[in-house]
């Protein structure tokens, strides 16, 4: 996918992303400080455990938007492709490491790291991508 | 797939963004197509024979 700034699909992208991120940060520290200074219990406290994750996910379907608006072909498959090199790294870090986990006893992967591995991988992918398709 | 954009861009001393900028896609991906490391949609090819007033078969070729 493009970094410049002269795709429409891509700036919308890049808003919208911008959008995710800020209601992350912001879910993540409401999530904090009840917890820190209300101690809840029961429905609410699991409505506010995964309310940060809300956003993230949304990071997903923003993506999707993406590829569903990029009139660009070309620009799509990278994107496709990016995704699922995302994919690709993300099942190869968490199985290595789930194998160091059991044999050596490496620090357990918090489940909450993976997202960011599928952003990193992807993230890294797509430079290597388009140098593939220079 | 090999293709003749290289030339038919060149016979009308277009640059890739030229040719981008008609086809409305990124230079990325004109270069990708043009170095045959892309094989483009079959819309998009119809595109870029109707933008050079020519045929899908006089631009792509399948031979190796």
């Amino acid at each position: 996918m493009e970094c410049t700034t002269n795709n429409p699909a891509a700036r919308r992208y890049y808003r919208r992303l911008l959008v995710t991120l800020l209601l992350y940060a912001a879910s993540l520290a409401v999530a904090i400080v009840v917890f820190i200074h209300f101690r809840p219990t029961g429905v609410l406290a699991y409505a506010l455990a995964v309310l940060p994750a809300l956003p993230l996910i949304g990071m997903l379907a923003v993506f999707g938007l993406y590829l569903d608006e990029e009139k660009d072909e070309f620009q799509r498959f990278i994107g496709v492709q990016a995704m699922l090199w995302g994919i690709g790294g993300t099942l190869v870090v968490t199985t290595i490491w789930g194998f160091l986990e059991s044999f050596v006893h490496l620090r357990h992967l918090d489940p909450i790291l993976v997202f960011p591995i599928f952003w990193v991988s992807m993230g890294i992918s797509i430079p290597i991508l388009l140098a593939r398709y220079k | 797939m090999k293709n003749r954009l290289r030339v038919l861009r060149a016979e009308r001393e277009w640059s890739q963004a030229d040719l981008a900028e008609r086809l409305e896609v990124s230079r990325q991906s004109v270069n990708a197509i043009e170095t045959g490391k892309y094989d483009p949609s079959l819309p998009l090819a119809f595109k870029l024979a109707r933008l050079f007033e020519t045929t899908i078969e006089a631009i792509f070729s399948d031979e190796k």
